[in-house]
């Protein structure tokens, strides 16, 4: 359904995306995953038709975005990290709107089906501009979902949703795949793409470094570990038989990589320092961890 | 068609909705009420000075002493109407990130230009609209001239429709609404008072000023040269909406 090619964009003499290459199928639900600049919205902008990109390719249900970006804008479906909302219009006027703009026959049919998706029923008649963060949020997806698209496109979707709202979001999404839905969707949380995704795509520094199916990354190998008193821990652990490395990450949690399961020899090691949690990371975890470190 | 019908009706609505819009509404209708009142006042004055004076056989016309200085303080007002109804069309859609609405629908360039442009002209056209009673007023105290009152009309549409053009580029070019409003008025002002540098109508700095072109026919002097000089105005405006508009995914 989606499948880019060498896609490179460059701003300048900053380089966004430097040739990426990825393929997602009919149906399925795939994470676009990485820290912040990465080049995941580059990458969303440039599918949705919003952003030309400096070279490669990207086809989108047999059309190719650059060559005919009508016939791509009529089957994606597209909310921005920043959802474009107009403050002064009623949300099912500017679903009417948004629906005019895509071309729909049946607007009233279709602004209703938005409503009921997106939850923002309940809202029709109100000002955008006097909604919360999170059904500005919603009134974007159903903007997004109003020409019921084969594509939806989502740049960090749960954002500015609290914590019933992110669960109802991923039920939606994965009822919209079920419908034959291809979803795309961006994010910097982990808890996105794993409850949501059936596969991941990381980027880093504007290159895919992961596209994997979630279930094959696993996080052998890796503990880590809690400890109220960081002064030394990190030695103390670097020298238990079989640990390769240690690392401190943001709140001085320590990630232990090493051969095999070290998670006792790394308990023994890490009680005299105040043990106060020790775990295995998810894969994606890890991996986000060290694309973290790399940065710092 | 139904989309360029679409955006140009938000453009309207989104006028209606706010301060900006309402104030260019009410402040361009007092001030057109209070020029045609003075006008009306001062023909009334000096043709009742001129009705007791036993020496004079002169008649003051009113196209001449009451529509076409009309007309010409009307012209002066869209100056600075047009860059205020303009400046927020594209300026505002950039620095709120809704352009991506736009940005992402299956809709091309020029319907963007053309329903944002459309939305403009059919604001300044209300404008205009509103102030149709003050000169129609007048009909049962005399023989208006239709020519005059038509062509007068058509020249501040025309008028309206060219600085609309050249706001809303304007307003592409930046996502500050301020910005658009300065550089749109002081285009304007250039293309206004040219013609100043040299008296003779048939120089080019005469023939590219907007003054020039706008004195006969608030007169209700339709010329083809006047008619193509604001159409040529705007459609080259339009062009290059079309392509700012075009430019964006390459930004």
């Amino acid at each position: 359904m989606i499948q880019a090619r060498a896609l490179t964009r460059t701003y300048g003499a900053r380089t966004a995306i430097q040739g990426i290459d990825f393929t997602v199928g009919r149906g399925e639900v795939v994470g676009l995953l990485g820290p912040n600049g990465a080049g995941k919205s580059t990458t969303m902008r440039i599918l949705a038709g919003a952003l030309a990109a400096s070279s490669g390719s990207v086809q989108i249900d047999g059309h190719d975005v650059f060559a005919d970006p009508i016939a791509v804008k009529r089957v994606v479906g597209f909310l921005p990290e920043r959802p474009p909302l107009y403050a002064d219009m009623g949300v099912a006027d500017f679903l009417s709107y948004a629906a005019t703009l895509h071309g729909v026959n049946d607007v009233a049919e279709a602004v209703a089906r938005a409503l009921e998706l997106a939850a923002v029923r309940e809202v029709a008649a109100r000002p955008i501009g006097r909604l919360s963060k999170g059904f500005k949020q919603r009134v974007g997806l159903a903007a997004a979902l109003v020409h019921s698209p084969k594509v939806l496109l989502l740049d960090e979707p749960a954002s500015g949703l609290d914590p019933v709202q992110r669960v109802e979001m991923r039920a939606l999404v994965r009822r919209l795949a079920a419908g034959d839905v291809t979803v795309l969707l961006s994010t910097h949380v982990l808890a996105e793409v794993e409850s949501t995704c059936d596969r991941v795509i990381a980027l880093h520094h504007g290159r895919v470094v992961l596209d994997s199916r979630l279930d094959a990354i696993g996080g052998g190998g890796v503990v880590r570990v809690r400890v109220g008193r960081v002064d030394g821990a990190a030695a103390a652990l670097a020298a238990v038989p079989g640990v390769g490395s240690v690392d401190s990450p943001v709140d001085g949690t320590l990630l232990v990589r090493g051969e095999g399961d070290l998670r006792a020899a790394v308990a023994r090691a890490a009680a005299p320092f105040d043990l106060l949690e020790l775990g295995s990371p998810s894969g994606l975890e890890d991996l986000f961890v060290r694309l973290a470190r790399e940065d710092a | 068609m139904r989309v360029v019908w679409a955006i140009a009706r938000r453009e309207v609505r989104s006028l209606l909705h706010t301060a900006t819009g309402w104030l260019v509404l009410g402040g361009f209708l007092f001030l057109t009420g209070a020029f045609w009142l003075a006008l009306v006042d001062n023909y009334l004055a000096r043709s009742g000075d001129l009705a007791y004076d036993p020496y004079s056989d002169v008649r003051m016309s009113l196209v001449d002493h009451l529509l076409a200085p009309f007309f010409g303080n009307v012209a002066i007002l869209l100056l600075v109407v047009c860059p205020a109804v303009t400046m927020r069309s594209f300026a505002d859609e950039q620095r709120l990130g809704t352009l991506d609405l736009l940005a992402t629908s299956p809709v091309s360039a020029w319907q963007i230009a053309l329903g944002k442009l459309g939305g403009a002209w059919a604001f300044v056209g209300l404008l205009l609209a509103c102030t149709l009673w003050m000169p129609l007023a007048l009909t049962p105290f005399g023989a208006l001239d239709p020519g005059a009152l038509a062509g007068g009309y058509l020249s501040l549409v025309l008028l309206g429709a060219a600085l609309c053009a050249l706001g809303t580029l304007a307003s592409a070019l930046t996502d500050q609404a301020l910005v658009a409003l300065v550089l749109s008025f002081s285009v304007t002002l250039v293309l206004w008072i040219v013609g100043w540098l040299n008296p003779d109508p048939t120089s080019f700095v005469s023939q590219i000023s907007i003054a020039t072109h706008v004195g006969d026919m608030a007169r209700g002097a339709l010329r083809a040269s006047d008619v193509a000089y604001f159409v040529l105005l705007s459609g080259w405006c339009v062009v290059a909406l079309r392509q700012r508009v075009a430019s964006w995914r390459y930004a």
